[in-house]
């Protein structure tokens, strides 16, 4: 196989997010250099505790934007969840999760009928979620850290098995291979895809893409309320979380996992390596000891990177500047030779 | 009936339908008015003071994601860390004087979006996505050229900002200039014009023969000129400077233009407008403190506003 | 007793009725065909029926059961299948997911055998025997798009079956073997509804026929029963040349000359020569290239090649710009996505491409501004009343006549080209574009226009030249060519030139 066609295949959409996981456990390895800190059991089990965190919502947020929509509201179902769970579980840790994911459901629900029954867009609907959960988070918690006195589930929620895997990141991965396995083997992978390839098209055919909407979004919000509550159980205590911590990453790990902003193209796999590459870059680069700032500004280089790749009319603008590269070319020849 | 009479039925329909919408809207703003009029200590110095405070900064900020809305690119979400950035750049050029540190500061805002603007105007690419990126880099940008540590001023000359004219801040006056100049290149000029036609439909204007790309980079550079403005102000306010400055300013900012009526697709849009909405949503504030609510409710009932608003003025578009 | 009826159905769309207090039923084993020109609501009619729409008046009735079809599941529940007129295939998805896409007996592990065989059989059944069930819908064309969908059709359970100009892309051996899926579904007592304004096909496969005018139902006949003659009087309501105006062909200088235009990767080596003051009409269906062709000259297209010389001057490609500098406009034939700002007022339309004259020190001297599209509405026969208004009020006719609105006043006459320019046009409306289309070329412009609508293409041009698959395979001058010959030219494959 020649260099260029490698080359092709392994930047494909659908095998790009693991050229780039092995990409960059291969360029922190060369700058680690065999010293350790890289390749350690430590830094692969903080691999896995923020993929625990940052995997579901990622998935959640990539799964609205295989429709063609954009969850902004996750990361106030993340910070409204983990309160809920944390006020609710201290003798009862079950009851407080089922609570917290209850609210990611019914927010997902409802945000999703009013997108679909109101036919609005996705941003306006879910923006006005995020102000109304983030609101309703800091009266719950009375704009403090609430603490969660039940240190034994903090604790054993994040107490490392087989070295590398807490019960959280279990539960994440576990999660990863539920919807991998639904989308593959299910017509519900098909039905999101097909609703996010081409809405119109889906509805004639008689897809009920209202119904897939509203699913799509109660996922979004019961994964990230899930996320909450896990991450607010395992730190003792949840608070009003910034704005931009979660959903910035979040939208990050999807992209850079192949799934496409326009909606079509994407699938679980894809998004948990995008998660691991970003997972990997924030705790590599910190067990390395470089600075954290280089952290932001690995991801915002990535992430502009792909925005570019993916972006429409990018292939428009090669192709059309080629083509006048090569006519420029034949006229200049045509006059030399008068 | 006659086609003509099932025209004209047809269109007095649509004239009491809108008619309607601007009702709500009005009475809407009339109990708002009236919320704010009957409570106690709201026309004092103090809160009107507050009320100003909160309109101008974040203010510019909408001003400038007005036009990011009305070109069909919905919203930016790295315009609160521009004017942190902005407010950075001022601060420490202010050894050349005022006008040059301004003017650099709106150069360098202007490159930033501007360079965005390019992104998402020739390649089509995801406005939302790219305004992560950049949010990214300038984080980790500015976390690296300061090192964390917080920015002074490396000059004289912030007094000029501070004070008022005739009673009111001379922040708020520079706002109302911005929102003006706005309006002024919406409504007035051929460029405005040219962006709602691209807003409303980027390949109908492309067919059209404007040169759509060109049009969003520039609703890109005015919002980054606008983030420059706020975060000068907010640099001449506080005295010093750090990357939290602007933070949280992109959600109110958009909040405000779908208040204001603006819609979330483009196409139509007005800074006047946007100046309703962040003065709407700053009363409804001010108002809720000093009834007593705490910061905490004044967020969530905020949201909840903003929800409905947006609710309504889609219902009002839908046929 | 009728498997579907329907009484005094009328459906409105803003101030346009586009269905008057239609009623007709049909019967099982029967093959209905449905015809009307463009704009008589045999579309919306057939939406109604599928789910797609609600009626504002009237009732279907179900085997004897009023029903209200609710949605297009719905419609699916109730037996009801589509092959609609815009494709509705997911380009991201397999031919196979395609097939089975929204179809309600689909188990949640949907990728069984069963299911693959069966839908193996479909694609068989229609010739598609060396499509691989998996190949991605993104990579099929036009024509292959269409018979997936019609497979997907033979694999629902359907006792009624509608089919929305099922044929437009396809060639005669495609055309035939639709024909024998079709008999064989009538053979087995279902219901087909053929929508098509293809008189030929109407005698071919169809029992019988029901006519739509202007949103009336104006008869239902047996085919055997009826002429071409007769059902075509029954269509327009009156003979064929009151809707086309007369004029004088008159010849003029070569206003366009193209040679070896490629657009990769459905056009290759097209050339063409238009002269002044005439209208050359390329003729063929969707996917032949026509449409192809004008928006690549146009300069909306990035891959196209070749030379191309407007009054005399060489015109460079791939940039809208290039093409407005050398005085070639474009009406597009996609009137919402690209024609007409929706959301904008008409006013701010018909002086959308005015802008720079009325522009002093980048300011916008709105007053004059007002003027000119008040001129320009008067031009093009849109009230003045109706300038405020947002175009999405206006029919679809008003807002072509806003495309062509734009247009007027310029300096000097140059090239317009226009695609599909009265598609979704009522036909009042039409006959007035077809006047102001002429009104364009005795002012000494040169009308290239491309169009599916054999009709329209007789009845207008001064040239005609036939296209099939990105090739042209004739080229006649006015009355040199008749109907029969036209539509051999853009079906038969072998006349590829």
């Amino acid at each position: 196989m020649t260099l260029k066609a490698a080359i092709t295949a392994l930047v494909a959409a659908k095998v790009r997010p693991f050229t780039i996981v092995l990409g960059a456990v291969v360029v922190l390895g060369l700058i680690d250099g065999g010293s350790g800190y890289f390749f350690s059991v430590g830094t692969l089990f903080s691999v896995m505790q923020l993929f625990a965190t940052l995997g579901l919502v990622a998935l959640g947020l990539g799964l609205s934007m295989l429709v063609r929509e954009f969850d902004l509201s996750v990361a106030g179902i993340f910070s409204l969840a983990g309160c809920i769970a944390v006020m609710t579980g201290a003798t009862n840790p079950w009851l407080g999760a089922a609570l917290g994911v209850a609210a990611g459901v019914m927010s997902g629900l409802i945000q999703g009928v009013i997108m679909t029954q109101l036919n609005l867009s996705s941003v306006g609907v879910t923006l006005g979620g995020l102000l109304t959960l983030q609101g309703m988070t800091y009266v719950l918690s009375g704009n403090q850290t609430v603490s969660y006195p039940n240190m034994a589930v903090a604790l054993g929620l994040n107490a490392p098995f087989a070295h590398l895997f807490s019960i959280r990141s279990a539960v994440a991965l576990a999660v990863f291979v539920l919807a991998a396995l639904a989308m593959a083997f299910t017509h519900i992978g098909r039905d999101v895809i097909a609703t996010g390839s081409d809405r119109r098209a889906s509805r004639t055919a008689g897809l009920n893409t209202d119904r897939v909407l509203i699913a799509v979004f109660i996922a979004s919000g019961a994964l990230s309320a899930l996320a909450g509550v896990l991450l607010s159980y395992s730190l003792g205590a949840a608070s009003p979380v910034g704005l931009s911590d979660v959903l910035a990453p979040a939208a990050a790990a999807a992209i850079v996992g192949g799934v496409s902003v326009v909606g079509g193209r994407g699938s679980p796999a894809g998004i948990a390596a995008g998660v691991l590459t970003l997972c990997i870059l924030r705790s590599g680069l910190s067990a390395i000891g470089v600075p954290p700032y280089v952290h932001d500004l690995v991801t915002g280089a990535i992430l502009l990177f792909i925005a570019v790749l993916d972006a429409p009319e990018l292939a428009r603008h090669i192709t059309a500047w080629r083509l006048d590269r090569a006519e420029r070319r034949a006229q200049a020849l045509a006059r030399n030779s008068i | 009936m006659t086609e003509l009479a099932l025209v004209t039925r047809f269109e007095k329909h649509r004239a009491r339908v809108r008619h309607a919408a601007l009702w709500v809207r009005l009475a809407a703003a009339a109990a708002i008015a009236a919320f704010a009029l009957t409570t106690p200590g709201f026309l004092t110095p103090l809160s009107l003071n507050a009320l100003f405070t909160a309109i101008s900064f974040v203010g510019c900020v909408a001003v400038g994601m007005t036009f990011i809305t009305l070109t069909g690119n919905i919203m930016s979400l790295a315009l609160g860390a521009t004017v942190s950035a902005s407010a950075l750049m001022f601060l420490a050029t202010l050894s050349f004087g005022i006008i040059p540190a301004f003017l650099l500061t709106v150069l360098f805002a202007v490159i930033i979006t501007g360079l965005q603007g390019f992104l998402v105007g020739h390649f089509r690419a995801n406005p939302i996505l790219v305004s992560i990126a950049a949010l990214s880099l300038l984080l980790g940008g500015a976390a690296f050229v300061t090192g964390g540590h917080r920015i002074y001023p490396a000059g004289e000359g912030l007094a000029m900002f501070k004070g008022r004219i005739a009673g009111i801040p001379k922040e708020a006056l520079c706002f109302f200039a911005t929102v003006l100049a706005g309006q002024f290149i919406l409504s007035w000029t051929r460029v405005g014009r040219l962006m709602s036609m691209v807003g409303s439909n980027f390949r109908a204007a492309t067919a059209a023969g404007i040169d759509a790309a060109m049009i969003i980079t520039a609703a890109y550079v005015i919002a980054g000129a606008c983030a420059a403005v706020s975060g000068v102000l907010l640099a001449a306010r506080y005295g010093s400077g750090d990357m939290e400055l602007g933070a949280g300013y992109d959600y109110t900012a958009i909040a405000a233009v779908l208040v204001g009526g603006t819609g979330i697709s483009g196409g139509s849009g007005s800074t006047l407008r946007t100046l309703v909405g962040v003065t709407v949503i700053a009363i409804i504030e001010v108002v809720l403190l000093l009834r007593g609510f705490s910061e905490q409710l004044q967020y969530l009932i905020t949201g909840l506003i903003v929800l409905a608003v947006i609710m309504l003025h889609a219902a009002g578009e839908k046929r | 007793m009728p498997v579907l009826a329907i009484a005094g159905v009328t459906k409105r769309f803003g101030p346009n009725t586009v269905l008057k207090n239609v009623s007709l039923s049909l019967e099982p084993g029967e093959i209905r065909a449905i015809c009307g020109e463009n704009g008589a609501g045999k579309s919306t009619l057939v939406k109604i029926l599928t789910g797609l729409y609600a009626p504002d008046e009237g009732t279907v009735t179900l085997g004897g059961a009023a029903v209200d079809i609710a949605s297009p599941q719905h419609a699916q529940e109730l037996g009801i299948a589509l092959v609609a007129q815009e494709l509705s295939l997911a380009p991201a998805l397999s031919v196979l997911d395609n097939i089975w896409l929204g179809n309600r007996e689909v188990p949640l592990f949907h990728r069984r055998n069963s299911l693959r065989v069966r839908a193996r059989a479909a694609l068989d059944q229609i010739g598609l025997s060396d499509l691989a069930l998996d190949t991605p819908a993104s990579a099929l064309n036009i024509g292959r798009r269409q018979l997936v969908e019609i497979a997907r059709m033979l694999t629902r359970d359907a006792r009624i079956l509608f089919l929305d100009e099922p044929t437009a892309t396809l060639s005669d051996v495609e055309i035939e073997r639709i024909f024998k899926a079709l008999r064989a579904l009538k053979a087995a007592g279902k219901t087909v509804v053929y929508i098509t304004h293809r008189l030929g096909e109407v005698f071919d496969v169809c029992d019988t026929v029901s006519v739509l005018r202007n949103g009336e139902l104006v008869g239902t006949r047996r085919t055997a029963e009826i002429d071409r003659q007769q059902l075509m009087e029954l269509m327009l309501g009156r003979s064929a040349g009151e809707m086309y105006p007369s004029w004088q062909s008159q010849s003029g200088a070569a206003a366009l000359a193209v040679k070896n235009l490629q657009v990769p990767p459905v056009v290759r080596d097209f050339s063409l020569v238009a002269e002044r003051g005439t209208v050359t009409c390329l003729a063929g269906q969707i996917g032949s290239g026509a449409i192809t062709v004008l928006r690549a000259l146009a300069g909306l297209s990035a891959v196209a090649t070749g030379e191309v010389e407007v009054l005399g001057q060489p015109m460079r490609l791939r940039s809208v710009l290039a093409a407005q500098a050398a005085n070639v406009q474009f009406i597009s034939e996609d009137r919402a996505g690209e024609g007409v700002f929706l959301r904008l007022t008409a006013e701010r339309n018909l002086v959308a491409t005015k802008l720079r004259q009325h522009t002093k020190w980048g300011v916008l001297a709105r007053p004059k501004l007002r003027e000119t599209a008040a001129k320009l509405a008067n031009a093009v026969g849109i009230d003045r009343t109706r300038l405020r208004s947002p175009a999405d009020d206006l029919s679809g006719g008003n807002q072509q006549k806003l495309a062509f609105g734009r247009w007027i006043g310029g300096t000097e006459p140059g090239v317009l080209l226009m695609n599909e320019p009265t598609r979704g046009v009522d036909v009042g409306a039409r006959a007035e574009i077809y006047r102001l289309i002429r009104e364009f070329c005795d002012r000494g412009y040169c009308v290239v226009m491309a169009s599916s609508d054999l009709e329209e293409v007789l009845g207008m041009a001064d040239v005609v030249v036939t296209m099939y698959r990105g090739g042209q395979v004739g080229r006649y001058r006015r009355g040199e060519v008749d109907m029969h010959r036209a539509l051999a030219d853009i079906t038969h494959p072998a006349a590829a030139a």
